[in-house]
């Protein structure tokens, strides 16, 4: 089994940890995982992207075509509509983006982050809406690992609000 | 062996530089290489290490031949316009006999240019880059195990020959995160028998010479060089074959991009075409020995490089033009995706 995904936003939206997130996951269950990332010299506010190839074999960390990409905002998805494999999913931060997606060959699944999160925890929270939403689009990883994984990674205090979200997020896409 | 580590390609170097008893850093920063000192910086205090972030790296390298002449472990990391200007170091250090490691993690040049996966410093690296006829041994990684993998073995090399040993990774293997199982954590070594340490149980003081006293005597000191670059070449040519048996095209790919490489292998395969690969572990000594054993076989050459076309000549070279040698590059910090590779590859041999 192999799933390559893009996660790409503005720096501070939480993109590479969530590809953070999705490898350590995966890696639990065995996978080979790369994890590539490209950002600006920014902190905050620039350019953040990561491609994650989990896979049985080692191999290119660069992708053709993703199975799952999430845009966080709009350039992103100007930038990667066009990188979703025919088939694959596309998910959407509603809450940032208003134009529509053109393609019609791919799944495309709209949600409003920041208001889910700021309804069950906080709009920090809004990466993990995003993250929810992207493990329901895999065979790969299972809810219950994104949850192992928080748990592994997050401050104990802040664990609960997060699987909240994660799960609001998993919960949205039908 | 430890377990597994998710970790970043710059950093997983220098903990196993760390722990191949490293003590000593020296640089100064520069992306995509600046994780390195980082690193280092922020483990000195807790593993009682040296690090010093010199004001040039001009004087960086300069500090690794001084701590290299005293028989201890020392190392710098840098990028292409840093490691340019450590060139006259890296001459010093290969006529002195100084062991050292160097990390260039390339960036497409010429000049600053960009920061992303470059492999623009073959030449530089391979054939000198510095003056005189000096070589070191570089050795080019393709995952971050790999590169985790090369710092104790570049320290051995280094060692082994008395010579300088680069190691060339680039702005996707230095970012790049995956898992990592280090290797357990090795004492300092002893004393060196030549080393500049002082008396240290001796009965006399050592001394490091770059010079011969007049030209037949600094031909003999060349010749010595020569006859090491020889012995290196004999024995230090390191590669990875992956399904090259029943291959009729070969594609030569090393570091970053020979990890595409293996995925648009899988394609071409999937499609049809028996595509093999030739993965140069070490640069310089170049693994002209892969190549010996498909001269008698129908095969053609597929390289890849992400530079104008550097290590192309080499292979040439390898095949003695007895075969056609085609190739493909992409410049300024692009790196191709698979699928792209295997339509070239295509275009090129239809």
């Amino acid at each position: 089994m192999k799933s390559e995904l893009i996660f790409s936003g503005i720096g501070g939206q939480g993109t590479i940890l969530m590809g953070k997130m999705a490898c350590t996951a995966a890696s639990k269950k065995g996978y080979n995982v790369t994890l590539s990332p490209a950002y600006g010299q920014e902190k905050r506010g620039g350019r953040a992207s990561c491609q994650v190839v989990i896979s049985e074999e080692i191999g290119s960390p660069i992708i053709s075509e993703a199975d799952t990409v999430l845009v966080m905002d709009e350039k992103s998805l100007k930038d990667y509509e066009g990188k979703v494999k025919s088939g694959g999913t596309l998910v959407i931060n509603s809450s940032m983006i208003s134009t529509k997606a053109t393609r019609k060959d791919i799944k495309v699944v709209e949600i409003p982050f920041t208001e889910i999160a700021t309804k069950v925890a906080t709009a920090k929270s809004a990466n993990m809406v995003a993250l929810g939403a992207v493990v329901k689009s895999l065979d790969i990883i299972t809810l219950d690992d994104a949850k192992e994984v928080l748990k592994i990674k997050m401050k104990p205090a802040l664990v609960d609000a997060n699987i909240k979200a994660l799960e609001a997020g998993y919960n949205f896409v039908k | 062996m430890g377990d597994k580590v998710f970790m970043q390609g710059n950093e997983a170097f220098a903990e196993a530089a760390i722990r191949s008893g490293c003590k000593f850093f020296f640089g100064y920063p520069i992306t995509p290489s600046s994780e390195i000192p980082e690193y280092y910086a922020k483990k000195a205090p807790s593993e009682g290490l040296t690090f010093i972030q010199a004001e040039t790296e001009v004087s960086a390298f300069n500090m690794v031949a001084g701590v290299a002449a005293t028989g201890k472990r020392g190392m710098t990391a840098t990028s292409g316009p840093g490691f340019s200007l450590g060139c006259e170091a890296m001459s010093y250090m290969s006529a002195a006999g100084l062991p050292s490691v160097i990390v260039d993690c390339m960036r497409p040049g010429p000049a600053d240019g960009e920061i992303l996966g470059s492999q623009g410093d073959y030449n530089q690296l391979t054939k000198g880059g510095g003056h005189g006829d000096y070589n070191t041994i570089v050795l080019a990684p393709y995952s971050v195990q790999e590169y985790a993998d090369f710092a104790p073995l570049a320290f051995d090399l280094a060692e082994k020959y008395r010579n300088p040993v680069v190691v060339a990774s680039d702005g996707t293997i230095a970012k790049m995160m995956e898992n990592v199982e280090f290797p357990e954590k090795i004492a300092p070594k002893g004393r060196s028998d030549w080393a500049c340490d002082g008396i240290n149980g001796r009965d006399h003081y050592n001394d490091i010479t770059t010079c011969g006293d007049g030209p037949e005597q600094w031909e003999k000191y060349n010749l010595n060089l020569q006859s090491k670059y020889t012995k290196i070449r004999e024995n230090e040519q390191r590669w990875e074959e992956i399904q090259t048996d029943d291959a009729d095209i070969l594609i030569v790919a090393f570091g970053s991009l020979s990890r595409v490489c293996l995925t648009a292998m899988r394609i071409a395969r999937e499609n049809g075409i028996k595509v093999g690969i030739i993965r140069p572990i070490t640069l310089w000594p170049f693994p002209v020995k892969a190549f010996e054993k498909f001269a008698d076989k129908d095969v053609k050459y597929f390289v890849t490089e992400l530079n104008a076309g550097q290590m192309v000549n080499d292979v040439k070279l390898a095949v003695n033009d007895n075969k056609k040698v085609e190739f493909y590059g992409r410049l300024g910090g692009i790196t191709p995706t698979p699928v792209e590779l295997y339509k070239k590859l295509c275009e090129l041999y239809k």
